[in-house]
């Protein structure tokens, strides 16, 4: 796995000559309100990111700088290499689905489709083929002559993601698109999208504060947190390596216990504990877990190089797919979920809690 | 059961009447009758001197419909009314739209200032107008003391002072009912027009103004009905020298004491007004369709 330093060197520089859209050190302030702050943020050619965040950190904030809609307070904006920041909106070539649709309640779904075209000057029987082309991609082929009202939701955001995708943007940009539709239409519409995304091989942005959205849709997740990324990676990263606290508890689940440094190590519940990863210099600490992560076994099971941890099994719940059960430990309540399938240890059992090293997690504890 | 079922709906309705009760009793007194007497008014006839005979005879009717001058009146009072309207209308639609976007903290402000016109009267907005555009007004004095005009140029006593005084006061009710009729407008909307490539002037042509339309249909009605009956700005600016319906109907009444002709006029004005409205929806109905 080991590189030369010239072959890595030349392999940054090809990265970075591929960067299709690029976020320089991007800001915007409202008057006391920082909502973005210092937003870096490099995607390549074909690439999907999710911007993935609670609400209020600066999501659609970014997204609408990007798309022109907003100037930045500080920062710049690149598309292939060209500095776009002050380029407004109507040529900055970006197809932009809003979170409400925005489709134009006056015009039939062609003439929605065929706005962009038609401001690009293409032809009538260009555009009415290319319109035609987008309909069929995103399987709405017979309802070109319907008003936006007439359209169910769901319909709607196939109409307003042709709508972006036939103008053949740079950067396509989706702002929450899928949180107005039921369950099983969003999870249908999520593979729809990733699958034209990938065929077409178009850069996507991708804004969202559902992590399931983000972890199956995109290539690489940037964590927001108060404005600023927290941490920027593909979605296996994310998850099994959150580079901070915030990331840690924002995405997926997680058993939360105070631990303690003494002179020997790490010390939780008063047993030793060991992680593969660095501990904060902080003093008050926290060990991060995946509830799925922890084994459940006998009492006096070895734990060997793992993790161990006993306690007594309180309850149960029965969440459909997985089974969660509640153990209260030395170091305090531990969520752990396990399939349900085979014997299960019933509340009053003693338990062990075993865990590997590599799926231990220490942050500086949160300031009260 | 099934007789408390029926007895809800009567109850409903029956509390429904008794809560627009004094509206309608309020109407009828100050609105319904007077018409009804008017109308009765028309069919009156006028003695040789001058007072008023009760009678059933059309003759009002026929000779305000033989004499070529109510055509002329009423083509002066429709096509005033229509341009001042449409002064008022692309004077005000800025406004309004400005109004309906402004995030500043003196939006309420604002909004209240634009129409604070309304709350001054007809009169001394007119005299405003006479200050200013009169022979000795401001602007005169501009010209010829710099020279540009030698004579005062008539800006007043004229259809050009009228209309303009009369878009002035509709002003404010067009700038009510254009804010009314702009919630439709979505920003994100026209955001999506700016991000598929239309420059501002396009986004304001495709997707703002047809997006507008229902505010502007229902702005343009309100004022021109409001237009057609101005008798105040059209009497003072005027001068005697601008024939309009509402004028005229004054005139009869008052000057020639002349009833019966001042109340077929007015009917007149009335009907042709309802169908100058009845044709506008039309109109505007089949447009939208
Ligand atoms: N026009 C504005 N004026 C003042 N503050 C604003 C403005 N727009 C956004 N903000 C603030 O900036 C912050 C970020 O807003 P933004 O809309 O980007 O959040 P978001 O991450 O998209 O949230 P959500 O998931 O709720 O859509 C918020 O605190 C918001 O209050
Ligand atoms: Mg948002």
């Amino acid at each position: 796995m080991e590189q030369p330093l010239a072959a890595r060197n030349h392999q940054c520089a090809l990265t970075r000559r591929m960067s299709h859209l690029t976020l320089n050190r991007l800001s915007k302030r409202y008057g006391e309100t920082v909502a973005v702050a210092d937003v870096s943020l490099s995607v390549a050619r074909g690439e999907s990111v999710a911007l993935l965040g609670p609400s209020g950190c600066g999501k659609t904030t970014t997204l609408r700088m990007i798309a022109g809609l907003i100037q930045p307070s500080a920062g710049a904006i690149e598309v292939l290499g060209v500095d776009v920041t002050q380029v407004p909106a109507h040529r900055r070539n970006m197809g932009y689905v809003f979170q409400s649709y925005a489709l134009f309640p006056h015009m039939s779904v062609a003439a929605n489709v065929g706005f962009g075209l038609d401001e690009r000057g293409v032809g009538r029987s260009e555009r009415d083929r290319r319109v035609a082309a987008a309909l069929s991609q995103v399987r709405l082929e017979g309802l070109s002559a319907r008003k936006p009202r007439e359209l169910s939701g769901g319909q709607q955001q196939r109409v307003a993601l042709a709508r972006a995708l036939v103008i053949e943007p740079d950067v396509l940009l989706l702002d929450e698109s899928l949180s107005n539709l039921d369950a099983r239409l969003r999870d249908a519409m999520r593979l729809e999208i990733r699958d034209l995304q990938r065929s077409l091989g178009i850069t996507t942005l991708f804004v969202t504060h559902d992590q399931t959205e983000a972890l199956t849709l995109c290539d690489r997740i940037a964590v927001m947190h108060a404005g600023r990324v927290e941490q920027i990676a593909d979605p296996v990263t994310i998850y099994e390596r959150p580079a901070s606290r915030f990331v840690a508890e924002f995405v997926g689940r997680s058993v939360v216990l105070p631990v303690e440094r003494s002179e020997a190590g790490l010390v939780l519940g008063g047993r030793p504990v060991r992680t593969a990863h660095p501990v904060p210099e902080s003093r008050a600490l926290e060990l991060f877990l995946r509830p799925q992560r922890i084994a459940l076994a006998g009492p006096e099971t070895e734990a060997g190089a793992h993790n161990r941890l006993g306690g007594v099994v309180r309850s149960h719940v029965f969440v459909g797919d997985r089974l969660e059960v509640l153990v209260d430990t030395q170091a305090g309540r531990v969520t752990v979920e396990t399939s349900g399938a085979g014997a299960v240890a019933q509340p009053g059992d003693a338990v062990s809690l075993i865990w590997s090293p590599s799926d231990t997690l220490v942050f500086a504890r949160a300031a009260p | 059961m099934s007789g408390r079922q029926r007895e809800q709906p009567l109850r409903g309705r029956l509390t429904g009447l008794a809560l627009i009760a004094p509206a309608l009793v309020l109407l009828g007194a100050i609105y319904l009758w007077p018409m009804l007497g008017l109308g009765r008014m028309a069919f009156n006839e006028t003695g040789s001197t001058g007072a008023m005979a009760p009678a059933l005879s059309l003759a009002t009717f026929r000779s305000l419909f033989e004499d070529p001058f109510t055509l002329e009146t009423t083509w002066n009072s429709v096509w005033l009314s229509f341009v001042a309207t449409l002064l008022a209308l692309v004077l005000a639609y800025p406004l309004a739209l400005f109004l309906h976007r402004t995030q500043s903290r003196f939006r309420s402000l604002l909004t209240v200032l634009a129409v604070a016109p309304m709350l001054v009267s007809g009169v001394v907005r007119v005299f405003g107008w006479l200050a200013l555009l009169g022979d000795r007004g401001l602007i005169n004095a501009a010209l010829m003391g710099s020279g540009l005009t030698a004579q005062p140029t008539r800006l007043v006593y004229n259809y050009f002072g009228v209309t303009l005084g009369l878009a002035e006061s509709l002003m404010p009710y067009m700038i009510l009912a254009l804010l009314a009729g702009f919630g439709r407008l979505d920003r994100a909307c026209e955001e999506a027009a700016a991000t598929l490539g239309a420059p501002p002037w396009r986004v304001f042509l495709r997707v703002t103004l047809p997006l507008t339309v229902p505010a502007i249909v229902l702005g343009f009605l309100l004022c021109f009905v409001l237009a057609m009956s101005a008798y105040i700005t059209p009497k003072l600016l005027g001068g005697g020298r601008v024939f309009l319906l509402a004028t005229e109907i004054f005139d009869h009444a008052i000057t020639n004491a002349n009833w019966p002709a001042a109340a077929a006029l007015a009917l007149y004005t009335l009907v042709l007004v309802l169908l100058l409205v009845a044709a506008y929806a039309a109109l505007t109905r089949r447009a939208e369709a």
